[in-house]
C-alpha cells in the first residue's frame, strides 16, 4: 500500500520514554499504523530488553521486536538541555508515552501538568505497575510481581504441584495492548472534542479485569477457587487437556463439550469399546470421569503423530490442535506461514531480522513494518533537523550543553 | 452515528454496535460498551447458551443468575432475533445500516450465506467496522477448523512453555486465549473507527485467536528465531531464572534479583540470618548464577531461608529497597487488595437478593477524562427488544408482536 491513506495513524507523533516490554510493545502498534514513533533514549541506562542494547541474543529479537519501525534520539534527560530539546519534541507530538516509576517524569518536570502547558491537546500515556494514585503508587514492579499479587501465579498450575504462574510477562504484553487501547480511545475522544487527556495504566488492574467474573464469585459465593491444570474452573467438557503424543514432549491439546462432539471424538479414532460405556454417556457423566477419560485418550494419542493426530480428529470437526513450539511455528505451521504472522525486515548491517505482525488483518488500512529497530541515536539528524529545524549553530551549543551525553 | 467533532461523554458514546460475537468476542463487546458504545447483544430467542455457563449467583442456575454472563455483557443492551430466518436476516440488515460496528465469531463464510457478510452489510453502509474474530483467520489451511480457549493456547505456542519441566504444558488461568483474542480485535477495530474519523470509510477487520496468542508470548518466537532454540517450560524461573517465587511461612512469594543489588541484599540478609551457606562466596557475584550449574545448591538455600520469613516480611524488605518484590497472593484475598479499593477499581453493586454485593472488576485504564463506566449490569433475554424495534426501528408493537409469535424475536 502507497496510498497515504491507507496507514491509519499517519500524521500522529509519539514521543516514547518507554522501555522493556510494557511500553515499547503498546508504541510499537501505534507506529505500524503509521504513527511516527521516537524512542527518546539514553547513553546513561544501557543494556535493558528493549533499551538502548541488548546484550543476548534473546533481548535482541525483543528490540527488534517491539521498536521495529521506530525512530531513535539520545538525549541526556539529567542536563537542562537535554529537558529543552524533550520540551520542544513535546509541542509537535501528539502522544507522549512512559513506563517509569512515578518519580521520574516529575522530576524531569514532564509530568502532565507541565506538558499539557506546552501542547494543550497532548495526549500522556503512564504505564506503572500500580498506577500513579493509592498507598503502592511507589512500589516497583516486574512482571512476575504483578502476576503474583493479580492472583494469576497462584491460580496457574496443577492441583497437585506448586504455582507455576504464567512462564512469560503476560502482564507486560497486556500493559502493552492495554496501552495501545488507551491511546486509541483517547485519540478518538481528541478527534471528537478537540481535547487530549492523561491516561494512567496500572499493569495491576489490567490484569485483574483478566480474572474474568472471579471477583463476583468470590463476593456473591464466598467460593474457594483453586488451580484446575488444564480444565476450567466453570463450563466444564471432558476430555479437556492435553495429551501426550508419539515423540519427545509432543502434545495434542482436545476440547469436547457436547454429546455430538464426543461422538465425533470417538468415531474418528476409531470406536474403541470404552467409547460406549455408560459413564461416558453424558457431558456430566464424562466430567465425573473425566481422569479415566483422559487415560484412556491418552493410549491412543501416544501411539499418534501430533499434527496427523489433530488433522484427523479437525477433519470431525473436533477441536483439536497441537502444543506448539517456537520452531514450530516458525518453520511448520503452514496456516500462520499463508497468514504471514512473521515479517523479515533488514537491520542497518543488512540482516533480516524476524518480528512479528499484528493479528488483526484491517482490509483497508492494513498497516506496514519498513524497517527494523533503530540502532540507539540513529535519528538524531532527522529529529533535530527535520522536526524541530535546529541549525548546525545550535546543534553544537546543545552538545556542548551535555543534551546528548 | 460516529462523527468527527460530535462530542460524547465518553470516548465511544454513540458509537453502535451489534454484538452477535460467542465465546471469542464477548470479551470484546464489553470493553467498547465500557466506554460509551451501544452495544446491542443480539441473543437467539430464548437467549444466548452462554447464560447457561457458571459460576452461578448463590449456586443457583437460571438465565439471569450466570456471573460468566453478567461479566461479559456489562453496559449492553440484549434483543433477540433469529437471524437464520428470512424476516431475522431482513431486520439485522436494518440494524446493520444503522451501526458502526458488527462483531461476530462464525464459521468464516457463515454469515455471507445468510447474506450478512461484509460484502454484503457495507454496500448499505459504507462506513461499517465488521470485526470477524475466528480461531484460526479467515483464510489459509486451517481456516475451518475448531478452536477453543485451551486448542488456541496450545497453537499460539503460550502453552508449551507454561508449568513445570517435569509436568504436561498448561493454560493460565481463565479464559486467556479467548480475552487475548478480544483484547487484540479492540485495537483492530479502534484503529479502524480512528480511520473511518478521518474519512467515512470502514472496513473488515479479521482476527485470528491462534496468531493473538503467538503474539502475546513475549519469547516463545524471538527465543527461537534469534537463538534457534525453543523456549521450554521452566515453572515459575521464568526462563531467565533470577525471577523465582518461593514458598515460605505463610504461602509463596515472589522474588526477583533484576540487579546486582537485588542479589546482593538477598545474600545479605540471608547471611544476617546466618543461612547463607557459602552464597557470599565471590564465585556467586553474578546475578544470574541461578542460571548455572550452581543453580540446584542455591536454590535449596534460599529456599530454606524464605521458609522462616513471610510474604509481608520479604516483600517489605524488597520494596523498601526498591526490589520488585511481592506477595503471591491467593484467591481467597484479592478482594483485600487496599491499593485496587483505594484507586476505585472495583465497582460494588447491590445483587438482586438479600441486599448482597456483587463486586466487579472495574477499568483497565483511568483516564483524566470520563472514560470507563460501569452504567448498567447486563441485561436480561430480550430486556430492550420494544426499545430498538418500535422506538428505533420504528415496528409497531402489532408487527413485533407478529414476530414474536413467529419466533423469529
Amino acid at each position: 500500500m502507497t496510498d497515504s491513506s491507507a496507514l491509519a495513524l499517519k500524521g500522529i507523533r509519539v514521543l516514547d520514554f518507554t522501555w522493556i516490554h510494557a511500553g515499547p510493545s503498546a508504541t510499537r502498534i501505534l507506529s505500524d499504523q503509521g504513527a511516527q514513533v521516537i524512542k527518546v533514549e539514553s547513553n546513561q541506562a544501557l543494556s535493558v530488553v528493549g533499551g538502548p542494547a541488548s546484550n543476548t541474543a534473546r533481548g535482541l529479537g525483543q528490540r527488534h521486536n517491539w521498536n521495529a519501525g521506530k525512530r531513535s534520539i539520545s538525549l541526556n534527560m539529567k542536563t537542562d538541555a537535554g529537558k529543552e530539546v524533550a520540551r520542544r519534541l513535546v509541542a509537535v507530538s501528539d502522544v507522549v508515552a512512559e513506563n517509569f516509576s512515578g518519580r521520574v517524569m516529575p522530576g524531569w518536570g514532564m509530568d502532565f501538568e507541565n506538558i499539557v502547558k506546552i501542547r494543550p491537546d497532548i495526549i500522556m500515556l503512564s504505564m506503572s505497575g500500580f498506577g500513579r494514585t493509592g498507598p503502592w503508587k511507589d512500589r516497583v514492579s516486574y512482571g512476575q510481581t504483578l502476576q503474583a499479587m493479580s492472583g494469576f501465579t497462584d491460580l496457574t498450575g496443577f492441583p497437585d504441584t506448586r504455582p507455576s504462574g504464567p512462564a512469560s510477562a503476560y502482564s507486560d504484553a497486556v500493559g502493552g495492548m492495554t496501552g495501545a487501547q488507551a491511546v486509541m480511545l483517547a485519540l478518538i475522544q481528541r478527534a471528537r472534542t478537540g481535547k487530549g487527556q492523561w491516561i494512567d495504566v496500572s499493569q495491576m488492574e489490567a490484569m485483574s479485569t483478566l480474572l474474568g467474573p472471579l471477583a463476583l464469585e468470590l463476593s456473591a459465593n464466598k467460593a474457594d477457587v483453586q488451580r484446575t491444570g488444564n480444565r476450567l474452573a466453570h463450563g466444564g467438557g471432558a476430555p479437556h487437556g492435553v495429551y501426550r503424543c508419539q515423540g519427545d514432549d509432543r502434545w495434542l491439546a482436545v476440547t469436547v463439550f457436547t454429546d455430538a462432539e464426543f461422538s465425533a471424538l470417538t468415531k474418528a479414532i476409531g470406536s474403541p469399546s470404552w467409547a460406549s460405556e455408560e459413564r461416558f454417556a453424558t457431558a456430566e457423566s464424562r466430567q465425573s470421569n473425566a481422569e479415566d477419560l483422559d487415560k484412556l485418550l491418552e493410549s491412543w494419542t501416544l501411539e499418534q503423530n501430533a499434527e496427523e493426530a489433530m488433522h484427523l480428529l479437525q477433519a470431525a470437526s473436533v477441536a483439536a490442535g497441537v502444543v506448539q513450539t517456537g520452531k514450530d511455528m516458525a518453520e511448520n505451521d503452514p496456516q500462520l506461514r499463508e497468514r504471514g504472522i512473521f515479517q523479515q525486515v533488514p537491520d542497518a548491517a543488512g540482516e533480516l531480522r524476524t518480528i512479528e505482525i499484528a493479528p488483526y488483518k484491517l482490509s483497508k488500512t492494513p498497516g506496514e513494518v519498513t524497517k527494523d529497530a533503530p540502532e540507539f541515536g540513529v535519528d538524531q539528524d532527522f529529529v533535530l533537523g527535520e522536526i524541530l529545524g535546529v541549525d548546525d549553530e545550535e546543534l553544537a551549543e546543545m552538545a556542548i550543553a551535555g543534551a546528548f551525553d | 452515528m460516529l462523527q468527527p467533532g460530535s462530542a460524547g461523554n465518553q470516548p465511544l458514546t454513540s458509537i453502535r454496535v451489534l454484538d452477535l460475537s460467542g465465546d471469542l468476542g464477548v470479551y470484546c463487546g464489553k470493553l467498547l460498551a465500557d466506554v460509551g458504545a451501544d452495544v446491542i447483544k443480539v441473543e437467539p430467542p430464548g437467549g444466548d447458551t452462554m447464560r447457561g455457563t457458571g459460576p452461578f449467583l448463590e449456586g443457583l442456575q437460571s438465565t439471569e443468575n450466570s456471573l460468566h454472563w453478567r461479566h461479559y455483557n456489562t453496559n449492553k443492551r440484549s434483543i433477540t432475533l433469529d437471524i437464520t430466518s428470512d424476516s431475522g436476516i431482513v431486520l439485522l440488515q436494518g440494524l446493520a445500516s444503522t451501526a458502526d460496528v458488527l462483531l461476530e465469531t462464525f464459521q468464516p463464510g457463515h454469515l455471507s450465506t445468510l447474506e450478512l457478510g461484509y460484502e454484503h452489510l457495507s454496500e448499505a453502509n459504507s462506513g461499517l467496522v465488521y470485526a470477524s474474530l475466528t480461531p484460526f483467520g479467515q483464510t489459509g489451511p486451517y481456516r475451518d477448523y475448531k478452536g477453543s480457549d485451551l486448542v488456541g493456547f496450545a497453537m499460539g505456542g503460550y502453552m508449551y512453555v507454561t508449568g513445570w519441566p517435569e509436568t504436561p504444558p498448561n493454560k493460565l488461568w481463565g479464559l486467556q486465549a479467548y480475552q487475548t483474542t478480544s483484547n487484540r480485535a479492540f485495537i483492530g477495530i479502534l484503529i479502524a473507527l480512528y480511520h473511518r474519523l478521518a474519512t467515512g470509510e470502514g472496513q473488515h477487520v479479521d482476527v485470528s485467536m491462534q496468531e493473538a496468542v503467538a503474539t502475546t508470548t513475549e519469547h516463545v518466537n524471538t527465543a527461537y528465531n534469534y537463538t534457534g532454540e525453543n523456549a521450554v517450560r521452566c515453572g515459575f524461573r521464568h526462563g531467565g531464572q533470577f525471577v523465582a517465587t518461593w514458598p515460605c511461612k505463610d504461602g509463596y512469594v515472589s522474588i526477583t534479583t533484576n540487579t546486582a543489588k537485588a542479589w546482593d541484599d538477598l545474600r545479605a540478609w540471608m547471611d544476617q540470618d546466618g543461612m547463607a551457606g557459602d552464597l557470599m562466596d565471590e564465585q556467586y557475584n553474578d546475578r544470574f548464577i541461578l542460571r548455572g550449574e550452581h543453580g540446584a545448591h542455591i536454590e535449596d538455600l534460599v529456599e530454606a531461608w524464605t521458609l522462616t520469613h513471610t510474604r509481608q516480611e520479604i516483600t517489605d524488605w524488597g520494596q523498601a529497597n526498591h526490589h520488585p518484590w511481592g506477595p503471591v497472593t491467593t484467591a481467597g484475598e484479592l478482594l483485600e487488595n487496599e491499593q485496587l479499593w483505594e484507586r476505585g477499581f472495583y465497582q460494588e453493586v447491590a445483587a438482586t437478593s438479600e441486599g448482597k454485593k456483587l463486586v466487579y472488576p472495574g477499568a483497565p485504564y483511568k483516564f483524566s477524562e470520563s472514560g470507563w463506566q460501569l452504567a448498567s449490569e447486563a441485561p436480561s433475554v430480550g430486556e430492550h427488544n420494544s426499545q430498538v424495534y418500535c422506538d428505533e426501528l420504528r415496528l409497531s408493537a402489532d408487527e413485533l408482536q407478529a414476530l414474536i409469535r413467529a419466533g423469529v424475536v
